[in-house]
């Protein structure tokens, strides 16, 4: 089995785009998008007008200071929060109208998540917790979503640990179990949310490698909020954001 | 899923211990009092085997250091049968059905030993006053003066433990220690066999009983004469009257008390009702106690599981989905619970603990398993549907 940690990576500053990559299929189209959260005393305009569009293939990064809404932004095109005002299109198609159980689904099918803090069911094996969203795809039976789990870790270099437990791994083996989860349901999607935020300069290097091998060599697209400008240098595109908007 | 949600219990075991030990307790509490409640139900519903509607208890004292000769008893018992309104008059021993007086003992029938069995004096007008309802044989009459042995009748239950199948009619069993000479007054032979009765009150089971003739008897020394009188519908105080004044008419020195039999009846029935009552509020009160310790524990599960809950969201899991999985996991818990409780509560229909029919044991399994899962899926139907409201994206934030 391959052994994504080992393949060599180059790093290629791109200069700061802020529009899509030309020629690029549009995966994710974000128009207009207005993120305000509201209490009874205080309004809180966490995105202004973002327009974003992420190309298949490509490997974003989305850059900016601490309560910018980056993580906002990551939670809006993983469907997993709605906009105030503004529209998202995933493969082109509106997703507004979308019920939670069709949201569910396009979640389960085409997006995969890496956070910073791993979210690791601890109580799970290593290959119980890969094997997580394979539980919400229908008519996948266990036989099949014990070999998807097996072969995401492989993918990843934890063959040999699928029996450990998270907390007999370091956060690096961690964070690959993550995203061996996110890969085994063979996501289009990865949306990674400080995925080295955890880690030390080493490790970090090693889950950045292995994003940009599957990136590379997988073709999947990868969104990935970060504050190593270095790490964010080695993607195709960096979106930078202040304030809720974006600035370049 | 089902698969995951026990790997998930098994590896959280030390964490589900509480709960699963807080299920088969409460498992065990509602089998007991559920047993219990069956059985006064049931007990309530069998037939008394007699009719005390009608009857009244009369306690006729002769009066400390006076005696009560037999023609001027006779006299009264006479007197008060003729008075209009009266069915009929039987003498009997002072326990008498639903007051707190007992006399019972063992008796034997070659080699068998009884159970502990209600013994009651009763003279040739008992069945008809209690209106006893005959199996087999006859009640007793003038005709059984002359017998060898002192003539009884006996309970069915009775009958079934001492000769099972056999005839009873004309068998004589004996009172009295085995191996033991045997006294002619203790033994008794069967001339009739009547069907269960019930008289200790009306949520006590039947217990084996038996009426041994009262022979030709010398009453001088009586301090008390218990006698059971059958009246005509309708009749109240003022037959009461004139019973009282009926039998001060023979003597002046003797004094009677009128009881009506459904008042015993009554009264016996709120001293029952007691203990059982307040076993039922007790139970009540632990289940209530259970049921907030399982809504808090679930509670405080989920708020400690929201990153878990918005991790399983942002995997593809619909609110819904996240719902079904808290109840599935509580439901397996549960089911671990009444498990452990259903191996304990078997033991008792397996060794025929207290008597109880195993259908009645049963009975009080499936009760007490559908109380718990019940009450655990009512305590983790609020949790579950707060766990599938929890927003994804705060939840992911929050750790």
């Amino acid at each position: 089995m391959e052994n994504l940690l080992a393949t060599p990576t180059q790093s290629r500053p791109q200069p700061l785009l802020t529009s899509p990559a030309a020629g690029g299929t549009p995966v994710l189209q974000l128009t207009n998008i207005e993120k305000v959260y509201q209490t009874s005393t205080i309004e809180t305009v966490a995105l202004n007008r973002v327009n974003l569009t992420i190309n298949r293939g490509e490997f974003v990064s989305i850059m900016g200071p601490s309560g910018c809404g980056k993580s906002t932004l990551l939670s809006l095109m993983g469907l997993l929060d709605e906009p105030t005002s503004g529209t998202i299109a995933v493969d082109g198609r509106l997703v507004t109208s979308y019920s939670d159980r069709e949201l569910a689904g396009l979640r389960n099918l085409k997006i995969g998540f890496v956070f910073q803090s791993y979210h690791l069911i601890n109580d799970l094996s290593v290959v119980d917790n890969v094997e997580v969203p394979l539980l919400y795809r229908p008519g996948m039976g266990g036989k099949e979503r014990r070999q998807r789990a097996l072969a995401a870790l492989d993918k990843v270099g934890l063959g040999a640990r699928t029996g450990h437990f998270p907390g007999q791994l370091s956060g690096g083996q961690r964070q690959r179990v993550a995203i061996a989860r996110a890969l085994a349901g063979g996501p289009e999607i990865i949306l990674a949310d400080e995925p080295t935020g955890n880690l030390d300069s080493v490790m970090g290097e090693e889950i950045m490698d292995l994003l940009l091998g599957l990136n590379r060599q997988d073709g999947v697209t990868i969104v990935m909020v970060t504050h190593d400008e270095q790490q964010a240098l080695k993607t195709q595109r960096v979106v930078r954001f202040f304030d809720g908007s974006q600035v370049g | 899923m089902l698969r995951h949600l026990f790997t998930l219990i098994w590896n959280r075991k030390r964490a589900n211990l509480l709960l699963i030990s807080e299920v088969f307790f409460s498992f065990v509490v509602l089998f007991g009092v559920s047993a219990v409640l069956i059985t006064t139900a049931k007990n309530y519903l069998a037939p008394h085997g007699f009719d005390y509607e009608q009857v009244w208890r009369l306690e006729v004292r002769a009066g400390q250091g006076l005696e009560m000769p037999r023609a001027e008893l006779d006299d009264v018992l006479r007197q008060v049968k003729a008075l209009p309104g009266v069915q009929t008059v039987a003498l009997t021993s002072g326990n008498m059905p639903f007051i707190f007086n007992t006399n019972n003992s063992i008796f034997r029938y070659k080699g068998k030993e009884s159970p502990t069995t209600n013994v009651y004096d009763a003279d040739d007008h008992y069945a008809a006053a209690m209106q006893l309802q005959l199996r087999e044989g006859r009640w007793f009459a003038p005709t059984d003066d002359g017998s060898n042995h002192r003539p009884v009748v006996i309970s069915q239950d009775l009958r079934e433990s001492l000769f099972g199948d056999a005839p009873a009619l004309g068998k004589v069993f004996t009172y009295g220690v085995p191996g033991a000479e045997i006294k002619p007054e203790n033994e008794f032979l069967v001339t009739g066999v009547v069907e269960n009765v019930r008289m200790s009150s009306d949520f006590n089971a039947a217990e084996p009983a038996v009426w041994l003739r009262l022979l030709p008897y010398d009453t001088t020394h009586w301090e008390t004469a218990n006698v059971l009188v059958r009246v005509a519908p309708g009749q109240g105080g003022e037959l009461q009257e004139k019973i009282a004044r009926t039998v001060a008419g023979v003597t002046r020195q003797w004094t009677t008390e009128v009881r009506v039999m459904n008042d015993d009846r009554l009264s016996k029935r709120r001293y029952t009702l007691v203990p059982v009552v307040g076993l039922s509020i007790m139970g009540l009160f632990l289940i209530v106690n259970v049921a907030l310790g399982l809504f808090g524990v679930l509670w405080y599960n989920i708020s400690q599981r929201r990153a878990e809950i918005g991790l399983r969201r942002a995997m593809g899991a619909t609110g819904a989905s996240i719902s079904r999985q808290f109840l599935g996991e509580m439901l397996v818990v549960t089911t671990l619970g009444v498990l452990g409780g259903v191996l304990l509560a078997v033991q008792f229909p397996l060794l025929g603990a207290f008597d109880l029919p195993a259908q009645r044991y049963l009975l009080a399994i499936a009760a007490a398993t559908v109380a718990v899962y019940v009450i655990t899926a009512l305590c983790a139907w609020q949790p579950s549907r707060l766990a599938a409201a929890i927003q994804p994206a705060m939840a992911l934030r929050e750790e």
